[in-house]
């Protein structure tokens, strides 16, 4: 099936989201779309859906012009897609999820997991450690993922689109994430791969499309390119730098104490995790998705009940079971999933980034009064669009990993809690949010830094602990860290305590 | 048999006949609740319901063609809630008050003319042999067809909600409606089907209220009943298994009352006719305390938000 996109165009309000874009997709083969946060990419991805409307252009497939206007359409077409933010329906599970989409679902399902077993094969294959009867909400994001990526499998689609599948996997789980991207792809369907990883593109692209500001800036092939010509491709004009990693100091005192901690919430549980974070320290937190990572953060940012265990911060018990919640927390948090757990979305921009301070609020404010205040971190942290008064759900998904970002690093905060803080942010961006949090430690704050990416977590944190099963596997200095030994304490192996240094 | 085993048959037909109007607009209203609708409206949707019910049976002098009379009434004034709430997204509070509103107009204007007249009842059920088991026997040969048909609504629909591809789509609805539109369903379609089956089950308990439990027409005789539906869906947890449990509280604190009446307590009678609400205020109070919001539609969290 030859789908191609003609002269599409997109406009919400001033902002112009595509711009008479061109893109042809071709049977077996995998494009890679590639721009900064806000260049349209999901946009266009979301009009070949049927999700939205485009108000210029024209779809053709085999050359025969078509309407898509619903997700059913595009769906009954052989079209698929798996969305940046997820859609799945959390309160139902994995299996009736996949049942929903699925086109030979039998009117009676019955309670059997028999009649039923059609929609998790293709899970069974990709995910087979994925219990199917377990609610959505259950899950960590990197088996959402995979959940669904079993979705659009079950569509026997022959266009698979997928927005920014790897940003939240695993280098094994995004391996296994590719492998199946090439098999699609051999199977004769042509797929759209959205991404801000360059690895992405070279492990499994044939072709690159640029996007930038809503402009399709080039289109080529994957072996004609290098690296660093994809990466000037992508931000243009700008230069973009990296961050530095934070030098250690010697014997900084210890700022935060995560002692003993125990809780459960509906991500999963963790038990008697122990861990001192020095002042200026980066502890990185490793570990396969779902084994408790979304809980610690919450535990300690006191989102979570304790199950016994405490928080302390500077010598002061932030967090304990029972305890009340502090009315000014010296603590940070930047949690995954944005949309969902982060921010306001019908809210303007202006007001989410005043959710922290709202407490502090004269009795009557005038929204003028934080329009300006918030112009500053919007330019500081590159929001776009720049508009204080945009509802934050109008933001693209990067663009609101920005805005809480901007708003949590705000400030002088005792412990920064970030979880993956640079998902769905292109290079640039990613390089900025790193620098905001870095900037905070070489202050003397401690962070507590959740990561899927054992590249950045080697070369910017300062300690990794592994989590596995809600426990702390192991923890090691980095610079004595071996990918081999972490990923044997992902995988719940040789759990060596003697590891732990002494560190107080 | 021993007049206790009497007392209590006695006791629990009374419940299940009182209950009955209430259970099959239960239903109705939790089906719309769990695809993101809440709907006031009910109460208007069983006195138009009640009103066609009780005037087709007097004209035809069949009551089975009442209950279909019934049916067909909450249907069309259930559309009205469905065309402003999902056609032309109305605030569902608004909207409900103003079908409510439509609802008593109607049924006190047209059915006005009805007030004195006399019905036809059900032919009473030959259930052969089954009267003769043991206890539920004389329970079940003192139902009536809708009662009957109610009880046997539960299982149908809850069955059809969670064993069903239809069902399923239902709840996905309610959950997460833009989840549900990537997997192809219409959110809109699905929500105004269930609008439209909450009309015609809010219909149906209104003519079973007029034309088999009361047996007479008043002017705003379900009494708010509907009303009592929209909250008791919480006692539920929005689950039409849970509906019948639910019913039965208010149908066996009307019946209590009911005996305490004609025993002649001193307690007065208007104090008395409260009972059932009183009862239903309570367990609903009793349910919210626990705080656990398990259950609620995150469809229709949204809904309370706005
Ligand atoms: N529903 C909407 N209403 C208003 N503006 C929108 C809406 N959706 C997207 N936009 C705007 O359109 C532009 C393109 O957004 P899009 O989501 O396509 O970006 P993207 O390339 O996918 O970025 P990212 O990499 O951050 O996901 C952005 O400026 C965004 O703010
Ligand atoms: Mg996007």
């Amino acid at each position: 099936m030859h789908v191609s996109l003609a002269g599409i165009t997109k406009r919400y309000g001033a902002i112009l989201a595509n711009d008479d874009v061109d893109l042809d997709l071709v049977p077996g083969e995998v494009v890679a779309l590639l721009g900064e946060n806000g260049a349209g990419k999901s946009t266009l991805m979301k009009i070949l859906f049927g999700f939205q409307q485009a108000d210029a252009g024209e779809i053709r497939i085999d050359g025969r012009p078509v309407v898509i206007d619903s997700p059913r359409a595009a769906a009954a077409l052989g079209i698929g897609m798996v969305f940046q933010q997820f859609s799945l329906v959390p309160a139902l599970t994995v299996r009736e999820n996949l049942a929903l989409g699925h086109r030979c679902t039998p009117w009676w399902i019955g309670r059997g997991a028999r009649s039923f077993a059609a929609p998790v094969a293709h899970l069974r294959d990709i995910a087979p450690e994925i219990e199917p009867d377990l609610p959505v909400s259950r899950l960590a994001v990197g088996e959402m993922q995979l959940v669904e990526l079993a979705k659009v499998l079950n569509l026997d689609a022959g266009v698979v689109i997928l927005d920014e599948p790897t940003s939240v996997l695993t280098p094994a789980e995004s391996e296994r994430l590719w492998e199946q991207v090439r098999r699609i792809a051999a199977g004769g369907a042509a797929v759209v791969l959205i991404t801000h990883k360059l690895e992405d593109v070279f492990a499994c692209a044939q072709r690159v499309a640029v996007m930038r500001r809503g402009r399709m800036v080039a289109t080529l092939d994957t072996s004609s390119v290098t690296p660093d010509a994809l990466v000037r491709l992508i931000v243009g004009a700008e230069t973009v730098t990296t961050a530095q990693p934070v030098e250690r100091t010697a014997d900084a005192l210890p700022r935060a104490w995560i002692k003993n901690l125990s809780a459960t919430t509906a991500a999963g549980a963790i038990a008697g995790v122990d861990l001192r974070i020095a002042a200026g320290e980066i502890l990185g937190i490793a570990g396969v998705s779902g084994n408790g990572q979304q809980t610690l953060a919450d535990a300690v940012a006191g989102l979570a009940i304790l199950l016994a265990g405490e928080v302390i911060v500077d010598g002061e018990t932030l967090q304990a079971p029972r305890a009340e919640m502090p009315a000014q927390s010296a603590v940070a948090y930047l949690p995954e999933q944005p949309l969902r757990n982060a921010v306001a979305p019908d809210l303007s921009v202006a007001v989410n980034l005043m959710l922290k301070r709202i407490r502090d609020l004269p009795w009557r404010s005038h929204p003028s009064q934080f329009d300006a205040d918030a112009r500053e971190r919007i330019t500081a942290f590159d929001i776009r669009p720049t508009d204080p008064r945009a509802t934050a759900a109008s933001l693209s998904g990067g663009n609101l990993q920005k805005l809480v970002a901007a708003r949590e690093l705000a400030g002088a905060p005792a412990l920064i809690v970030a979880c993956y803080p640079t998902m769905g942010l292109d290079l640039g961006a990613a390089a900025a949010v790193y620098e905001a949090l870095f900037a905070h430690a070489r202050r003397g704050a401690a962070v507590l830094w959740i990561s899927e990416d054992l590249d950045d977590l080697l070369r910017y944190a300062h300690r990794i602990a592994v989590l596995h099963r809600g426990r702390i596997a192991g923890i090691a200095d980095t610079a004595q860290a071996t990918r081999r030994q972490l990923g044997a304490w992902m995988v719940g192996h040789s759990i060596d305590v003697a590891a732990e240094p002494a560190h107080a | 048999m021993d007049s206790l085993d009497i007392v209590f048959t006695g006791f629990l037909i009374s419940a299940l006949r009182s209950a009955t109007p209430l259970l099959l607009t239960l239903l109705g209203e939790c089906l719309g609740q769990r695809t993101g609708v809440i709907n006031l409206g009910a109460e208007g949707q069983m006195l138009v319901g009640a009103m066609a019910g009780y005037g087709a049976t007097a004209a035809f002098g069949n009551p089975w063609v009442g209950l279909l009379a019934g049916a067909g009434a909450g249907v069309a004034l259930s559309a009205v809630h469905a065309l402003l709430v999902v056609g032309a997204q109305a605030n569902q509070f608004a909207s409900g008050l103003a079908v409510w509103m439509l609802g008593f107009g109607l049924s006190a204007y047209f059915g006005a003319a009805l007030v004195g007249q006399q019905v036809t009842a059900f032919d009473s059920i030959d259930v052969g042999a089954a009267a003769q088991w043991p206890v539920i026997g004389s329970v079940i040969a003192g139902m009536t067809p809708t009662v009957l048909l109610a009880l046997l609504l539960v299982p149908v629909i809850g069955l059809w909600f969670y064993r069903t591809r239809t069902g399923l789509r239902w709840r996905a609805v309610g959950e997460s409606p833009a989840a549900a539109r990537a997997a192809g369903v219409s959110p809109a379609t699905v929500q105004i089907q269930a609008v439209l089956v909450g009309g015609l089950l809010s219909g149906l308990g209104g003519a079973a209220l007029s034309v088999d439990y009361t047996r007479t027409w008043a002017e705003g005789m379900s009494a708010g009943r509907g009303l009592v539906a929209v909250g008791l869906v919480i006692v539920a947890r929005w689950n039409p298994w849970w509906t019948l449990p639910a019913a039965l509280l208010f149908g066996g604190a009307e019946a209590l009352s009911l005996r305490l009446q004609t025993a002649d307590t001193p307690i007065s009678a208007q104090l008395l006719h409260i009972l059932p609400y009183l009862v239903s205020l309570v367990v609903l109070t009793l349910t919210c305390l626990r705080r656990s919001d398990s259950g609620t539609p995150a469809g229709l969290k949204a809904v309370m938000d706005r």
